[in-house]
């Protein structure tokens, strides 16, 4: 018994200890933190808990503590996901639950006709809280996209994803290749262009330096510039036989044939960390990639960076809304917030601070003369305004999403294990039908 | 169902069974205070003492049980989960033309083998080692048990960054002996070793202990005679050490085999994926259906899975009980 | 006794039907200790290299999340990698608290297992003694259904679970993980195989011929005795717990996460950068490593007792 006295006293010991360590950090987290569920503290201090993926760069561009100057009512807790497939599932387990969600919650563009035809039902009309309608406003697919046929507004447009092209300034000079804006996009004009280039990268870079990331992102890249992508008008499948998605395909399998892909899988550790390494000299850019870039290459990549319009057509890739979950209790609050985020002036903001192209229309008129020194003083508002303005409008599917993460593993397969790309193709179909249940 | 408890027990100890039933109680004194009070307490208080464990195991362990039968025979969504359609045996038999269930199966047995063996192998190795005369034995087992407290999730976050490609440790390691660097998370068999390294790390040094303690369970004079006979160290542990371990190896066998029918947190957060690789090349059972019912919010096919992944244990630790009583008919 | 078998539970990450029982294993002879020493050899060089290099093996990941917790992102990509600690720890370790909530995390985990562990442990203790010591009818088929049930995998709970704190609006709220996890059959059969090998019938009839109720016998007798099997669930248990990681993470999320549910989180790309997510592992993990540096022994004795007595 003696022996098991003693391992009490210490249990009793380790156990007080334990507590006071956890107290310690729980009272230090939670001052910081306050607690989620946007609660009201004792001072009338509301907490807005912002729920994002990505970058959105509200908080890299100082706009929430810009927010909390003009309101000291208000303080803001962001969280964010990088992978807006892991944060889909996330919110969608919320939404089902009913717990955790937070009082603005970011939607991707490809989830957004889902959440209109879904989950209308979990969402706040922003109409009913004196916001909209945003048609004017915004360019007109994005709003319209994100109204029930009933006439609900359920998301406010924050920034549209108009594709350039990214490039190591840098590493095209040691491999010989041009670095002027122009005559870039020139040469790379057309896709088969870009991997003409890159062949030629390829030939003089330094072993271990690549053309691009991924076959993933220039799939994405490519797909993203037609109207019609995975879904038609009439929300039918179209993915399996549409020539243009085939076409996309075609390119990115060539990319990897050509040993002109890093092979990175988006989103993930490595990859990010390839940003400042220079594995790879070119990257698919929709506006927003800009501050992704900024963040995960940081200082040192600053000067380094380029951009110039991108091969092929001009595309949409990605971009977003924030929406109001029904459980907020703070729905009015989160609705100021949201419609200032969305103002004029705060998208011009991101836009110079993070490259993040506005939906708004005002907003795009005002930053046209816009260069960037961090991507060696590039006129990124020229180029992505005239990205835009040639774009399509795209047609929204339920399952965008779901289709893109299919071939985006697909051709991880091809890249990764060398699956055939036939085989690779049909695995991404199957894929596509054990999600949606089909 | 008790199998996996019983089973042990009809290998040939070298020492004499427990007995697994209480003593039974004598006859009660016939003298003694008889008041109704005390009948009472006689009759219902076995009753009181075993209700609060009853009501909070039928509440949230029978009856979730039962209930994901009900659930596996209906189409039901995450997102509208009080809406349920009946489907009969769909769930099912839809599993049967699922290659994606059948690639997962295949790695949870992959999986299963390529972290069970070499783990249990090694701890057996580790045993011996232990049983010695040591200088700072309590050292070696709690750093042998450290992995062991720690978290699935911590350990495989460890690893992953350890796994990387391009980054990683491991590979950089390798290429200083001139192999050129392996995609511990594209191809199949590295991968599928990846995920069995973390469980390997985690579970070998608490096999190695429990396999230490059945050795120490094994009566000296064995050794004694042994020696007289003239066996080296190594017949010896072939001859004595391993048989005398066999219900002990037995029971980490099913252990083992249970818990890898059921990995989880290891492939899922190998990557972060409950795709478990761009192939779903080391998505098990359990990962399969947590990304049908969490990834593709299909609930009722996913409760279909986890009847299968029960069903499937049942079977395998059945197997296992067989062959030990074989086993100890034959050698018995 | 009962072998720990915390560990299906853990690798499976297990509700509360998840502990299994320990086999019966090997009872050993009273003369055990003797005869076992009786034949032990020294260990020579060759055993200590072995064990030297296993030891590495076991401990090295702890030392490299250190390594790697104390440095900035780019050091990490850097070739050849970093093998020593940086010094980037304590700004990590606050990014990490700041992100990911790993303070909130840790309280929440130290809640969550206390309770859980608390009910486990008392639970069990009534039921064990009760199906050990005391005839009462139906006691063989509640026993067999407890014992049966501890091999069911955790995933074939989870789903009615999720859909009823969904319904209940449970989702994200501590008591969703706390009430399915409260009791553990594996408990009441650990406690059980302890108390009928612990407690002399002697001891409960001399209570009875004093007159003493089942309440009163329990209290001043069974518990003094069963306090040394107690302390050894409850450590299993608080490990098991708060190691405990599928049905924590389907019912709690990033908001208001215990340690497993943080560590997913990152693990899933919630913070980018890869040293602030081991800085929060190595939070994380931190108070396992002070247990175990306080009650090692004492855990691997636990351990290894439960192994042998069966």
């Amino acid at each position: 018994m003696a022996t098991a006295g003693a391992a009490r006293t210490r249990a009793v010991t380790l156990g007080s200890a334990v507590l006071v360590l956890a107290l310690a950090a729980g009272c230090s987290s939670s001052t910081s933190t306050k607690s989620a569920g946007g609660d009201t503290a004792k001072d009338g201090k509301v907490t807005l808990n912002v729920d994002l993926f990505g970058t959105f760069g509200f908080k890299e561009a100082g706009l929430y503590a810009e927010y909390q100057k003009l309101h000291p009512n208000i303080e803001i807790k962001q969280t964010d996901t990088q992978d807006e497939a892991q944060y889909w599932q996330a919110l969608q387990t919320k939404l089902a639950g009913g717990g955790g969600l937070a009082d603005v919650q970011g939607i991707e563009v490809g989830r957004i006709a889902s959440v209109v035809q879904k989950q209308a039902d979990k969402f706040t009309d922003l109409k009913s809280l004196g916001l909209g309608p945003a048609s004017d406003e915004l360019v007109p697919w994005k709003g319209s996209a994100a109204t029930t046929p009933d006439g609900k507004l359920l998301g406010l447009g924050t920034d549209i994803g108009p594709e350039a092209m990214c490039f190591r300034a840098d590493l095209f000079k040691q491999a010989g290749l041009p670095t002027d804006r122009d005559q870039l996009a020139q040469k790379w004009s057309t896709w088969d262009g870009y991997l003409a280039l890159g062949k030629q990268y390829a030939a003089k870079a330094k072993a271990g330096n690549t053309w691009t990331d991924s076959a993933a992102s220039v799939f994405a890249a490519e797909v993203g510039q037609q109207r019609v992508r995975y879904f038609d008008e009439q929300g039918k499948p179209v993915y399996e036989t549409s020539p243009a998605v085939k076409a996309a395909w075609n390119t990115s399998v060539s990319l990897v044939k050509d040993g002109l892909s890093a092979e990175l899988p988006e989103w993930t550790p490595e990859w990010n960390k390839a940003f400042s390494t220079g594995k790879f000299a070119t990257l698919s850019c929709p506006a927003w990639m800009g501050g992704y870039i900024k963040g995960q290459a940081g200082d040192a990549g600053k000067g380094k960076w380029d951009v110039a319009p991108g091969p092929g057509k001009t595309g949409n890739w990605g971009g977003s809304y924030l929406a109001i979950p029904r459980t907020s209790k703070h729905a009015k609050e989160a609705a100021d917030l949201i419609k200032w985020l969305t103002a004029e002036e705060q998208q011009v903001t991101l836009f110079k601070k993070l490259g993040s192209f506005p939906s708004n229309k005002a907003a795009q008129a005002a930053i046209k003369d816009v260069k960037d020194p961090y991507f060696s003083d590039a006129p990124i508002g020229q180029i992505f305004s005239e990205a835009a303005a040639a774009m399509p409008a795209q047609v929204l599917g339920a399952d965008d999403q779901v289709v893109t993460k299919a071939f985006t593993d697909a051709l991880g397969e091809v890249e990764r294990t060398k699956t055939a790309p036939d085989a690779a193709w049909k695995h991404a179909m199957d894929n596509v039908r054990n999600a949606t249940g089909g | 169902m008790a199998l996996s408890t019983s089973a042990p027990n009809r290998g040939p100890d070298p020492a004499p069974p427990p007995s697994p039933a209480p003593a039974p109680a004598r006859p009660r004194p016939a003298a003694g205070l008889r008041a109704p009070l005390f009948r009472w307490d006689q009759k219902a208080a076995p009753y009181a003492f075993v209700a609060p464990f009853f009501a909070f195991f039928a509440a949230f362990g029978l009856f979730p049980l039962l209930y994901t039968a009900y659930v596996s025979l209906h189409r039901v969504e995450l997102q509208t989960s009080d809406r349920m359609e009946w489907l009969g045996l769909r769930n099912y038999t839809r599993l049967i033309e699922d290659p994606f269930f059948w690639n997962a199966l295949r790695n949870t047995f992959t999986i299963g083998v390529l972290s069970t063996v070499p783990q249990l192998l090694m701890a057996l190795g580790l045993a011996h080692l232990l049983n010695y005369r040591l200088r700072g034995r309590t050292f070696f087992r709690v750093a042998m048990l450290m992995p062991y407290a720690t978290s699935v999730a911590a350990a495989t976050l460890v690893f992953a960054q350890l796994f990387g490609r391009d980054y990683g440790l491991i590979n950089w390691l390798l290429g200083t002996v001139g192999i050129s660097p392996v995609d511990w998370q594209a191809n199949t068999v590295a991968s599928q070793i990846g995920v069995s390294t973390v469980v390997t790390w985690r579970w070998t040094g608490y096999n190695a202990l429990i396999y230490l303690a059945g050795m120490q369970s094994i009566p000296g004079e064995l050794y004694e005679s042994a020696a007289m006979d003239g066996a080296s160290r190594w017949q010896q542990f072939l001859h004595v050490t391993v048989p005398g371990l066999r219900p002990t190896i037995l029971f980490t066998v099913v252990v083992s085999t249970i818990g890898a029918t059921q990995l989880f947190g290891e492939p899922l957060l190998y990557e972060g994926s409950a795709a478990g690789g761009v192939s779903h090349q080391y998505q098990t059972l359990g990962l399969y259906m947590y990304e049908q019912g969490w990834g593709f919010f299909h609930l009722g096919r996913a409760a279909a899975i986890a009847w299968v992944m029960f069903l499937l244990i049942v079977v395998l630790v059945a197997v296992n009980a067989a062959i030990a009583r074989r086993r100890s008919r034959t050698e018995g | 006794m009962g072998t720990d078998t915390a560990q299906p539970q853990t690798r499976g990450s297990g509700t509360a039907l998840a502990p299994r029982p320990a086999p019966a294993v090997t009872a050993p002879p009273k003369s055990r200790r003797r005869g076992a020493a009786g034949r032990r050899m020294d260990g020579g060089p060759l055993a200590y290299a072995v064990l030297g290099v296993a030891t590495l093996m076991f401990v090295f990941p702890f030392y490299w999340t250190v390594v790697a917790a104390s440095r900035s992102n780019a050091e990490l990509s850097a070739v050849p990698p970093a093998l020593t600690p940086g010094g980037n720890l304590f700004h990590n370790i606050g990014e990490a608290l700041q992100q990911a909530a790993i303070g909130k995390a840790l309280l929440n985990s130290l809640i969550v297992s206390t309770t859980v562990t608390t009910g486990t442990v008392l639970c069990s203790t009534l039921a064990g003694f009760a199906f050990a010591k005391l005839r009462f009818r139906g006691r063989g088929a509640l026993l067999a259904l407890t014992v049966g049930t501890m091999m069911i995998p955790p995933q074939l709970g989870v789903i009615p679970l999720f859909m009823i704190i969904a319904r209940l609006d449970m989702q994200g709220k501590l008591p969703a993980v706390i009430l399915p996890t409260l009791v553990s059959a594996f408990g009441v059969f650990f406690m059980r195989q302890f108390l009928s090998q612990a407690l002399p019938d002697e001891l409960i009839e001399a209570g009875r011929v004093d007159g003493a109720s089942h309440a009163r016998i329990f209290r001043s007798i069974v518990l003094p005795v069963a306090r040394p099997g107690m302390a050894v669930l409850g450590m299993l248990t608080f490990m098991a717990t708060w190691n405990d990681f599928f049905w924590p993470i389907v019912a709690l999320n990033s908001q208001n996460p215990t340690v497993q549910v943080a560590l997913k989180s990152l693990g899933q790309g919630y913070v980018p950068d890869q040293s602030v997510v081991l800085a929060g592992t190595l939070l994380g993990t931190l108070p396992v490593l002070v247990v175990f540096g306080l009650l090692g022994r004492q855990i691997v004795g636990g351990i290894m007792q439960g192994a042998v007595k069966g």
